[in-house]
């Protein structure tokens, strides 16, 4: 699954005194199998262009690509598209609305027309998959549940619908710590294991350089940058421009090496980071 | 159900005379040319206002456009009207004949009349609220059913409630928005089907917008008493209301057209 914007332009509200441009002139390449971060401060168009990518959006101007097909022209359909490039909202807790946890997790395979068997499969898979037990949590109203539980059942119901490419729309926000490491963690062991392609919308520098292959970064509605996270993170004049900070670990070591240290200033997790500031102090006692 | 439709009849912010007049002073002067407009008797007259009206459209700097736009939603009414009178309202010459259908004088006189002067109400309405923000607004009602309050009537309430529901309009169309596209990413069809399918295909949109209405009174609620809010009892504006100059110009041009069109019978 490739996903490619070009020269796509989008307006809110145009013809009336309200429009905003939210997005001018964006081109970007998605691959199968790539782990992708946008970042930008709030405002700057990024939730509104990941909603392109599976058609709930449509361009103002410009195209945007699915495997080569134009989506609004001569793609497969929007539902269709719709189950294999899933769409995670910022508050996904907000949108559940069944009885029972199963049924809302359900809602998602039923709509892709699986049968029960491959309903239940599927639903049993993704909660296990987000941490909740499927037998103590499947009966239960998905309002009983405290608010991490409903966030990782909204996930869930997205999960369950098996989809190539998934979008997360700042997945963590308002999560605790932990819950937002474990699932993070297992984001990544989906596009590890299971070359699942991850568009990751957020604001956590840290972890986006952490993880993410390639990122592209958004002011203003226009891309100011975009590359690996040792390139992006390399130019800390636009980043400062565009409203963002550089990852905790990139600052730290750019200022040691501002000092004089002979360190990498292109590691972005934590382990590696250590070992090359110990490999440092281990020369210097040398 | 798109942002789009939120925006019609919805508060321009402008610098205008008519976005600057008292809104307690644009309510009574809204009842006077209403008032005006039911008392017309002959096209003449529909002509005068009609002139009126478009000096204080030039004057409020509205865009046309967009004023348009915030029409389009009555001229099914306004074409309803039109039709029911042209083939109901009998009398006169008989125009054109099909069948039992016929078209006659009286009709065509009664139809046009009728739907002029609806057309210059809503004309007159929208320009009021276009012009006029929502807060302003409950506050000129509010001093309105000042008298009332020795009867019972909670104005301060009244408009304080008001102001809410219609501070709560976009975000709740915002929140629908929202809801329905992370539905339609789980593959929820809202387009198609007959309409049983269609209102039960509406459930998994209603149930959370109806559970996020309630948190968002909720925490309404919870911040308004974090503040001390007790009702109008003691309560001063941020904004005083101020009466001047143009307001007084603006009460009597439009007593004047009243008066004119009282006296000339037209």
């Amino acid at each position: 699954m490739l996903i490619e914007a070009r020269r796509l332009s989008y307006t809110y509200m145009p013809g009336t005194p309200f429009q905003v441009r939210a997005l001018q002139n964006i081109n970007l390449t998605v691959q199968k199998g790539e782990f992708v971060g946008i970042i930008g401060e709030t405002g700057s168009g990024k939730s509104t262009l990941v909603q392109h990518f599976n058609g709930l959006l449509k361009p103002t101007e410009g195209e945007l690509l699915i495997n080569g097909k134009n989506v609004w022209t001569e793609g497969t359909g929007l539902r269709q598209l719709r189950s294999r490039i899933a769409l995670l909202f910022q508050f996904p807790e907000h949108q559940l609305f069944e009885e029972t946890v199963f049924k809302d997790i359900a809602f998602g395979p039923r709509n892709l027309g699986l049968k029960n068997g491959e309903v239940e499969k599927s639903v049993r898979y993704s909660m296990e998959l987000m941490g909740l037990n499927y037998s103590s949590y499947k009966d239960r109203s998905p309002f009983s549940l405290s608010g991490g539980e409903k966030r990782r059942a909204a996930m869930a119901g997205i999960m369950a619908m098996d989809p190539e490419v998934i979008i997360l729309d700042e997945p963590a926000a308002g999560m605790d710590p932990l819950g937002r490491r474990q699932f993070m963690e297992t984001i990544s062991m989906l596009h590890r294991e299971e070359n699942l392609t991850v568009i990751l919308v957020t604001h956590n520098m840290e972890e986006v350089s952490r993880l993410a292959d390639r990122l592209f970064v958004l002011s203003q509605g226009k891309m100011v940058l975009e590359g690996t996270p040792s390139v992006v993170f390399n130019s800390p004049a636009t980043i400062k421009e565009s409203g963002l900070e550089m990852p905790p670990l990139t600052y730290l070591l750019t200022r040691m090496r501002e000092c004089g240290k002979k360190v990498r200033t292109d590691i972005f997790n934590v382990e590696e980071a250590g070992e090359e500031i110990l490999r440092l102090y281990g020369e210097v006692h040398r | 159900m798109s942002m789009r439709s939120i925006t019609l009849g919805h508060y321009l912010p402008g610098e205008s005379v008519l976005h600057r007049l008292d809104p307690r002073v644009k309510l009574v002067a809204l009842l006077i040319l209403i008032v005006a407009l039911f008392l017309i008797k002959s096209f003449t007259g529909f002509l005068f206002y009609g002139l009126f009206i478009s000096a204080i459209f030039i004057a409020s700097g509205l865009p046309w456009r967009y004023f348009l736009r915030g029409l389009k939603p009555v001229l099914y009414i306004i074409i309803f009207t039109l039709i029911l009178h042209f083939l109901f309202t009998k009398g006169g010459q008989v125009y054109w004949r099909w069948g039992m259908l016929t078209i006659e004088e009286a009709g065509v006189a009664m139809g046009s009349f009728m739907t002029l002067r609806l057309a210059l109400l809503v004309v007159t309405t929208l320009m009021i609220t276009l012009t006029t923000s929502p807060i302003s607004f409950a506050d000129g009602i509010e001093y309105w059913l000042r008298p009332f309050r020795r009867l019972g009537v909670p104005g301060h309430e009244i408009a304080m409630m008001m102001t809410i529901a219609l501070r709560f309009i976009p975000t709740l169309m915002e929140e629908s928005d929202k809801i329905r596209k992370a539905q339609m990413a789980r593959g929820a069809d809202f387009e198609t089907g007959n309409i049983f399918r269609r209102a039960r295909n509406l459930v998994p949109l209603l149930v959370p917008l109806f559970v996020s209405a309630f948190r968002r009174a909720d925490e309404l609620a919870v911040a308004m008493e974090a503040r001390c809010y007790q009702g109008g009892e003691g309560r001063t504006k941020m904004r005083e209301l101020h009466t001047g100059m143009v307001d007084y110009i603006g009460i009597v041009t439009v007593g004047a057209v009243l008066a004119g069109i009282v006296l000339s019978g037209i």
